[in-house]
């Protein structure tokens, strides 16, 4: 299989064609600690968030827990319904679209590999779930797409009898992936799909994903908090903060020079295996946001080196920047 | 003399299948102020070996050594009455979940006064100071109102502040940190790590921080040993580790992680083929060869601890080879 540097840059071609996914104003409120009597407090999870990634590509996305990823990622696989805006893939919007309808186009390979696959179950029937779920072909047809499946994602023959018990962190999340790749998903929505794995396995799946993108041409949503992973693996990266998106854009231009201070402060505090450069100091205090009651303003105004009194007023909105990127801040 | 010798410690867990031998035969030690880092893939040992040197194992577990010697004292000859008086007090640990470690029951204030008026005779009143000077060091804003709080009146990377300054109460001559930061976000993680790496200097406190993560390493450590399969495959200093790795397992961890500005984007990266063996039962010759690229008859056999620089071991067969930074070794590829 071939590297997959050629897919970083987007032939002009594509322009025409729709997004693998497109955001639109996603919004999604939840109310906390409501009563019978009392109105609850109201938590803004993810807030008017619009993105778009071409067909073939892989889009980052990072941010501190609380962030609003996972319940973006949510609202994608049709988990959670957004409380306004939509979801577009493949430029068809996926309201309405009936759940399992859905998971032919989007399917998800989440961080933990322990509990995401059923322990009473071997993994030849795990992953021919979905063929049955959707009755595609006769059982024998199925098998042989399982056993073909399997191969791909490099398990040996004999792992289809065996259950997840039986097999090591890695092998269990490759089956997790065989059983995302089966339906032929265009976008897969990758969840820290290799933070639950020591580094010499996190190097296996990261390459055996860049392979599978390449043969079946998918589209991956990235979520990650490892930045050494995202820049190695993504052609975009957007950077959420309290639930919008506070930075977007192409690799290069984000980690050779990030717009806005949290960005910044995130990729300083990457601690690259470099010895005798210590811990670096990022100059955020020891505040930590709490995302049911983001500060006024900037949200991040009140972690941020360079926050002026206008930042606590007025929310800075999601510029272009000119070039191929967007950025939410007052000082950019 | 060293702060902490450990020559030969065993760890044997039983489990259905025979004997699990968790922690096979290591030997270090630490100096007095030092920051050692051991670094290690999952189930290496290396959480078994701080739980032996705190006392603290599973009471099925067996622990051997041939000596296991803290500021001269044997710990394995102590009565469990005397080990529990050097922890807390000489010996401290930060774990890596303080929602676990912490007890909800309790404020904050309480447990952090707990070891300090357990250990040293001081009036409630000097506990209660010593515990408000800490909190401000650890850089916890309002900490006279914070001592009246509950854990869970606290977010994660708080709740870690306030473990360091727990294990720092009565000034302890060693802390061991498992994996103190591996829940937290990465802002809040180089915090945490700036603040030990601070205070461990200005108390003068040696520090054994567990961690599978080599970023982590490379910025904190004095020195490092790398543990696989129950064994301290390697020690060095720091920058000898990264510089010129003596054993090929330590090399393969360097290549996986992409390294910014080095490996290009989207390219393949070294991965280390295969799994850990099982630790179940004896293990002959060296534990890594199945999975090395260079193993050749020769480790079948048990590899020598060879000497590659001041300070320098690996466990390996052409270690001299490897850790020589005029021949950089090129191992085969690993598809």
């Amino acid at each position: 299989m071939t590297l997959a540097i050629e897919a970083t840059q987007t032939p002009p071609a594509e322009a025409a064609q729709p997004f693998a996914l497109e955001l639109r104003g996603l919004s999604r409120t939840f109310t906390l600690g409501g009563g019978l009597l009392r109105r609850g407090r109201t938590l803004h999870a993810v807030s008017e968030v619009s993105l778009r990634v071409p067909r073939g590509q892989v889009m980052g996305l990072v941010g501190e827990s609380g962030c609003g990823k996972s319940t973006l990622a949510k609202m994608l696989l049709g988990l959670t319904s957004p409380t306004a805006g939509e979801v577009l893939i493949d430029g068809r919007p996926i309201v309405g679209t009936a759940q399992k309808a859905l998971a032919r186009h989007v399917q998800p390979i989440f961080q933990d590999p322990y509990s995401s696959l059923n322990p009473r179950q071997r993994v030849a029937q795990i992953v021919g779930l979905p063929l049955r779920i959707h009755g595609i072909g006769s059982p024998r047809e199925q098998a042989a797409r399982v056993a073909e499946m399997l191969d791909l994602v490099g398990l040996p023959g004999r792992a289809a009898r065996q259950y997840p018990g039986q097999l090591s962190g890695g092998q269990r999340q490759r089956v997790a992936i065989a059983r995302a790749l089966i339906m032929r998903p265009a976008l897969v929505i990758c969840d820290e799909p290799t933070s639950a794995l020591d580094v010499s396995v996190q190097a296996q799946i990261l390459n055996l994903l860049l392979d599978l993108k390449e043969a079946f041409g998918l589209t991956y949503l990235f979520i990650s908090h490892d930045l050494a992973v995202i820049e190695h693996l993504a052609d975009r990266l957007a950077v959420m903060y309290l639930g919008r998106i506070i930075e977007e854009g192409t690799r290069e231009q984000i980690f050779s020079a990030p717009r806005h201070p949290y960005t910044r402060a995130l990729l300083a505090s990457a601690l690259t295996p470099e010895p005798g450069l210590g811990v670096p100091d990022i100059g955020l205090g020891s505040v930590q946001p709490d995302p049911s009651a983001p500060p006024p303003g900037c949200a991040f105004h009140p972690r941020c080196p360079l926050a002026e009194p206008g930042c606590s007023q007025q929310r800075p909105l999601l510029n272009d920047t000119g070039g191929d990127g967007r950025v939410a801040c007052h000082l950019a | 003399m060293p702060l902490l010798t450990v020559e030969e410690l065993h760890v044997d867990l039983p489990v259905d299948a025979g004997t699990l031998h968790a922690v096979r035969g290591i030997d270090f030690h630490v100096e007095r102020g030092e920051m050692l880092c051991l670094v290690g893939e999952s189930g290496c040992g290396k959480s078994m070996t701080s739980m032996a040197l705190m006392g603290l194992l599973p009471r099925r577990a067996r622990v051997s050594a041939a000596s296991l010697r803290f500021d001269g004292i044997e710990l394995l000859d102590l009565t469990e009455r005397a080990r529990s008086d050097l922890r807390g007090a000489r010996m401290a640990m930060i774990f890596q979940e303080p929602m676990t470690a912490l007890n909800p029951a309790y404020t904050l204030g309480n447990q952090l006064c707990e070891a300090l008026l357990r250990h040293r005779r001081v009036s409630r009143r000097e506990a209660r100071e010593r515990a408000i000077y800490l909190l401000e060091r650890v850089g916890i804003s309002a900490a006279a109102e914070r001592m009246a709080q509950y854990p869970h009146q606290l977010s994660g990377g708080l709740r870690q502040r306030v473990m360091i300054a727990m294990a720092l109460m009565c000034e302890p001559d060693l802390i061991i940190a498992d994996e103190p930061t591996t829940a937290l976000d990465v802002t809040i993680q180089a915090q945490i790590l700036r603040l030990l790496r601070d205070l461990q200097r200005e108390f003068g406190t040696a520090v054994i921080f567990i961690t599978h993560d080599l970023g982590v390493v490379a910025r904190i450590a004095d020195r490092v040993a790398v543990m696989y399969a129950g064994e301290v495959i390697e020690t060095a200093s720091a920058e000898a580790l990264f510089a010129a790795p003596g054993h090929p397992y330590t090399q393969g961890l360097l290549n996986c992680i992409p390294a910014p500005g080095k490996t290009p984007p989207g390219s393949r990266l070294q991965a280390i083929p295969g799994v850990v063996p099982s630790l179940v039962g004896e293990l002959e010759g060296c534990a890594f060869r199945n999975r090395c690229p260079l193993a050749e008859a020769i480790c079948e056999t048990p590899p020598p601890a060879t000497h590659v620089g001041a300070g320098h071991v690996a466990r390996c067969h052409f270690a001299a080879r490897l850790a020589d930074p005029a021949r950089p070794p090129q191992p085969e590829v690993m598809p």
